[in-house]
């Protein structure tokens, strides 16, 4: 019997909200990133309602994209009001997709 | 060891009649039908059972097979035992609900009255509809009679339900010939169901939806875990060969009727060819192979009694060193040219030997297969054992 990374016990798709089963890194779709100017930003906390997979994280005084999970859709550049986000291509980059 | 109390009672009943008794005796919880020929009479009975009493089940009048199918599966994620029954065209339209079952791992138990398929309108019998879901991850189990319907019923509820298995099962029987043949049958006892039944509730709990409960069910299908899952549902059709021979002398050692599991061997003991046949042309076959053993030929009979998951190492068992194989197949492979259950045992060559295999496409929209036929196959296949040049496929409607 082949031994396996196991996902789930069971034998059918069944999941459990108490556990966590599965661990998606979406980050690796990404091909632009969001690059904050924090200096400009007001802390309004737009880009963090508005980000579809939740991947802004609080920091007091500002946001930053946690980038395991940011997919670069560029929704938050879209909706900050004081444009303090740029959308840069992953190409400008050499840290293998970490902040 | 556990027996069967009462001797049961013999009835004269019909093959689908056969289906529903297995079905209602087996006391499904949720129970979900469409009406189609040949199978509407299972419909028709189990209804009367609901009315009468007997079936104690909350039945559900669907708008057709694909509801049926996505019905019964969803009772099963609740917990519930849950019975189906369909045919040919209402197969077909339950596919996409067939592989969401399969997927689910859910223990649906399904009766499928082989009938042949569209395009050429055929209100007759065949196993195309059966074939044309081979792989849809069901275990496809085939009768032979009315009383192996109403047996194989009960077995196929200790399969699905085995907590090694969790996997749905699909119970063929050729429509027509055996949907409406009446024959005697024995119909067991109730409590001695519910006692060989009995061992299911003792056994580790499957996940079940509960309201209020964090679960959520055909979930995480992406990457590694979707892969995970298919090779456990891969897995769990490998077991169920074993646990089906096991169930059916299970069945055997309590009922006092077994069949030999994944295949039945008849007269193979010496047999230097073979023939292999499923469903109910296989009676003809045996007689046949009765006949021709009194003129000298020493033929066998393998019937096919599951066609998924495939029996590999018991046909391979069977069938080794044996000098030529006949098949007969009631259904056709398309691109291959040949019947279906030919092309996958021409798989097992390597184990099996080299040696001659031809295939017999025959009785299809209900064309019968013949003593005559079946003689003239014997003879061929005889004849390609003794190093004659033979013909790999016959059409036997066509060439007589």
């Amino acid at each position: 019997m082949v031994e396996f990374k196991i996902f789930t016990k069971n034998e059918g798709a069944w999941s459990n909200a108490d556990e966590l089963l599965l661990c998606l890194n979406t980050g690796s779709w990404r091909s632009e990133r969001p690059v904050m100017d924090r200096k400009k930003c007001n802390y309004c906390g737009l880009c963090a309602l508005f980000c579809p997979t939740q991947c802004m994280t609080n920091m007091e005084d500002h946001f930053l994209p946690n980038l395991d999970y940011c997919k670069g859709c560029g929704t938050c550049a879209k909706e900050c009001p004081k444009k303090v986000i740029r959308m840069v291509s992953e190409g400008e980059f050499h840290d293998q997709g970490k902040a | 060891m556990i027996k069967a109390r009462h001797e049961g009672e013999i009835r004269t009943i019909t093959g689908n009649a056969a289906a529903a008794y297995g079905a209602m005796l087996c006391r499904p919880d949720v129970v979900a039908l469409y009406p189609i020929t040949p199978q509407t009479e299972v419909v028709e009975q189990l209804s009367q059972f609901s009315s009468s009493g007997l079936l104690d089940a909350e039945m559900v009048e669907v708008e057709g097979e694909n509801s049926a199918m996505n019905i019964v599966s969803a009772a099963t994620m609740a917990g519930g035992r849950v019975f189906t029954a369909t045919s040919s065209w209402g197969l077909a339209f339950m596919y996409d609900a067939l592989l969401q079952a399969s997927g689910l791992r859910a223990p649906v138990v399904m009766v499928n009255v082989n009938r042949e398929m569209p395009g050429i309108l055929a209100v007759s019998s065949g196993q195309q509809d059966m074939i044309a879901t081979r792989d849809s991850g069901w275990i496809q189990i085939i009768a032979e009679d009315c009383q192996e319907i109403l047996d194989l019923l009960i077995m196929a509820y200790r399969l699905a339900e085995d907590f090694e298995i969790q996997l749905p099962v699909m119970v063929n029987y050729d429509g027509f010939y055996l949907s409406y043949l009446s024959e005697g049958v024995n119909i067991p006892a109730r409590e001695d169901v519910d006692a060989f039944l009995a061992p299911l509730k003792d056994q580790p709990e499957r996940p079940k939806l509960v309201p209020g409960g964090p679960l959520a069910c055909a979930t995480h299908g992406i990457g590694e875990g979707f892969v995970e899952l298919r090779y456990k549902h891969s897995a769990a059709m490998e077991r169920a060969k074993r646990k089906f021979d096991q169930i059916d002398q299970l069945f055997g050692d309590f009922f006092g009727r077994s069949y030999g599991g994944q295949i039945e061997a008849y007269r193979m003991e010496d047999a230097e060819i073979a023939l292999v046949t499923s469903g109910s042309a296989s009676g003809t076959a045996k007689t046949v192979i009765d006949s021709k053993r009194g003129e000298g030929i020493k033929v066998g009979l393998v019937k096919l009694r599951m066609f998924r998951p495939f029996p590999r190492e018991t046909l391979t068992e069977v069938l080794g060193g044996r000098k030529a194989i006949g098949v007969i197949d009631r259904s056709v492979c398309f691109g291959w040219n040949c019947g279906p259950i030919y092309m996958e045992l021409r798989s097992l060559s390597p184990e099996i030997g080299l040696v001659p295999m031809l295939s017999f496409i025959d009785g299809l929209a209900g064309l019968d297969i013949t003593r005559a036929h079946v003689e003239s196959m014997i003879e061929k296949v005889h004849a390609a054992s003794q190093g004659n040049p033979y013909q790999r496929v016959t059409w036997v409607n066509l060439e007589g």
